[in-house]
């Protein structure tokens, strides 16, 4: 069982999953998940490709049946409604407008559905459109529209609906890079305005760390972590988490139990290097292989003599703003270190290296973080 | 540019060649129907002593005159179009509906009857038009409409397109529909049937066509000449002319029978182009 496989913290959930399994067949595409999100809360789910966060989206919004569990939305059961009663309205990956249908069309179409009056639909959808920037697109076909405003019909069909929940399932993904960062500060600046629980679905971590209030990390169908963004980064509970968000990669390396006092752990890297760790000795499993957890940036260079250790460089990746540098050291281990723009070194060079303690992380055979606390 | 001139005049000479064989190849097509039609204007006193005097005036529309003065072709002209109508909208309706619910419903049976639906694909009519024939006979159907619109409902082709068309379709639009909430006839009816019109356009000119232009199951349905359909019509005209004096009276009722279905071809012909280009690939 892992650690964060269950309930968020926060405040009253406005959506509610408890114990939600899926199975198409005898694969598992959901096991137990159990969430909460609040009503005004701004949720991204962030997995690889095929870890279930697609199915969950569906799972919330109908598309999808779930074999166990309960969904609930402000405090009544919704998992046996049909998804256009559930009050929650979904942003697709292809946005899904209907070709055939002006954009006016589009964004009527469900208030028609539900027996709206059209002096509503009219007063709403002008507001949609006001709210959006869409107005002089109202009477145009989705292909008369760029990438960027068909994204925008596709959020004011869902606003249209004032709905409870809004599901975006990899929204940015069809768009250029500069229209994406563009997007993504319209749709944080949306959920400012309208204030309604949010949940969108991404593998890109970098929408998910500028858009989210928390972070939901899915990796083979379940729940590995929930937190705020800086705790899914600096907290990872599991070294599934740990490797998958930041860039470049946590390094990950095989470390051997060493000396322990209690509160202080302390492990062996493979060139015999000692290294002080957040672990305490009690946290730590009586037996079974150790990882030790290394942000690149906490990995330090500097010069032979002043290290805790020395490495080769094998690479140096100048990238304008920073520099990465490749490293291996003496016991054959191989790891990142970020460094500035000015960064001295070349690679075949030797090079002292520091780690700074206070950013270790110590995981156990079965990936799990046990330096943390709580 | 030097280097390209001679390349760019092989090019034109190309096209040239190209565009000169297309056209005898059109002459060609084309030559059987302007025989056709240049006969139709001529009396028939002048084609009985020859039919080179096709290529020379006088000219008349007396043929025509004919026709809409006395012959029942009015008659076989309408049963034509009632039949091509009803049978191109039922197989139209009948295609729609259960190209969805093989592309989209899930159903026991769904893919053994989507295999014996290809197999009707396989099966001649010829093979079955005895049974056909004694089976609308029991039931009184022959000399009736229903007799001769019911056996063209059957279209597993027609069926195979929406299928095809239908399981080509986003699925997210549906999705996106069924969030809207809408019914699932709603979503059939709103979102994937006008989506497909390109493929009913042309699954329609094409049953609009054979049906038009069949000749067989009408001539053994319709043994009443009031009930005759324009193929068979013009055909037993042809008993009582063809060898005798109305060649070219023969000639103006083959235009006439001709006529509608060229306007279709005309009115339509992007989509009979888009659906045979669709059917190839």
């Amino acid at each position: 069982m892992r650690r964060c496989g269950t309930t968020a913290g926060g405040g009253v959930g406005n959506l509610a999953l408890r114990g939600v399994s899926k199975r198409f067949g005898s694969t598992v595409v959901l096991d137990d998940v159990s969430l909460e999100i609040g009503a005004d809360e701004f949720l991204v789910v962030l997995g690889p490709s095929g870890c279930g966060k697609s199915t969950l989206l569906r799972a919330i919004a109908g598309l999808e049946t779930i074999d166990a569990g309960e969904i609930e939305i402000d405090g009544a059961r919704v998992d046996h409604l049909p998804p256009g009663k559930r009050g929650v309205a979904m942003v697709f990956q292809g946005y899904a407008l209907y070709p055939h249908m002006t954009v006016r069309g589009n964004i009527a179409f469900g208030l028609k559905n539900i027996g709206t009056e059209r002096a509503e639909i009219d007063r709403r959808i002008a507001a949609v459109a006001r709210m959006l920037e869409i107005e002089h697109l109202l009477q145009r076909l989705p292909a008369e529209l760029s990438g960027g405003q068909r994204q925008r019909v596709a959020i004011g069909r869902a606003i249209v609906k004032d709905p409870k929940v809004f599901m975006f399932d990899e929204p940015l993904s069809n768009l250029d890079a500069a229209l994406r960062s563009r997007t993504r500060q319209e749709i944080a600046n949306l959920h400012r305005r309208i204030r309604k629980a949010m949940i969108f679905v991404t593998h890109d971590q970098t929408e998910a760390m500028t858009l989210a209030d928390r972070i939901v990390v899915m990796n083979q169908q379940r729940i590995e972590q929930v937190g705020t963004p800086l705790q899914v980064y600096r907290e990872p509970a599991t070294i599934f988490v740990a490797t998958f968000i930041g860039s470049p990669a946590m390094n990950i390396l095989p470390v051997t139990r060493a000396a322990g006092s209690g509160t202080l752990q302390w492990v062996r890297l493979a060139d015999g290097t000692q290294i002080e760790t957040t672990a305490s000795e009690a946290s730590l499993p009586g037996q079974g292989a150790l990882r030790l957890g290394l942000r690149p940036e906490s990995v330090r260079l500097c010069g032979l003599g002043d290290g805790q250790t020395k490495a080769l460089v094998d690479f140096v990746e100048f990238l304008g703003d920073k520099t990465h540098v490749l490293l291996s050291l003496a016991g054959g281990d191989r790891l990142v270190a970020l460094d500035g723009a000015s960064c001295p070194v070349h690679a075949g060079e030797s090079v002292g290296v520091l780690f700074d303690r206070a950013a270790t992380h110590l995981f156990d055979a079965e990936g799990r973080n046990r330096g943390l606390t709580g | 540019m030097t280097l390209r001139a001679p390349s760019a005049g092989a090019g034109a000479g190309r096209n040239w060649a190209l565009l000169a064989l297309l056209a005898l190849a059109s002459l060609a097509m084309a030559a059987p129907l302007l025989w056709t039609l240049l006969l139709s204007l001529k009396s028939n006193g002048d084609l009985l002593r020859s039919t080179r005097s096709a290529f020379s005036p006088p000219y008349t529309l007396q043929n025509y005159s004919d026709i809409l003065g006395h012959s029942a072709v009015f008659g076989w002209l309408l049963n034509s179009t009632i039949v091509s109508l009803a049978v191109t909208l039922g197989v139209l309706a009948l295609s729609s509906l259960a190209g969805y619910g093989f592309a989209r419903l899930r159903f026991p049976g769904r893919a053994v009857l989507f295999i014996v639906l290809l197999f009707g694909l396989a099966i001649p009519e010829q093979s079955v038009i005895i049974a056909r024939h004694q089976m609308f006979s029991a039931l009184n159907l022959h000399n009736t409409y229903r007799g001769l619109i019911l056996p063209g409902l059957a279209a597993p082709f027609g069926v195979f397109l929406m299928t095809q068309y239908f399981r080509a379709t986003p699925r997210e639009l549906e999705e996106a529909a069924t969030l809207d909430g809408a019914s699932r006839f709603k979503i059939f009816w709103r979102i994937l049937l006008p989506l497909s019109l390109p493929a009913q356009a042309t699954l329609g000119i094409f049953t609009f066509l054979s049906t038009w232009n069949d000749y067989w199951w009408p001539l053994i349905s319709a043994t009443d000449s009031d009930m005759y359909t324009l193929t068979v019509g013009v055909a037993s005209s042809q008993m009582n002319f063809a060898q005798t004096n109305g060649l070219g009276y023969l000639m103006a009722q083959a235009v006439f029978a001709s006529a509608p279905i060229l306007i279709v071809y005309v009115i339509f012909q992007r989509y009979i182009v888009a659906g045979v280009s669709r059917a190839a690939t």
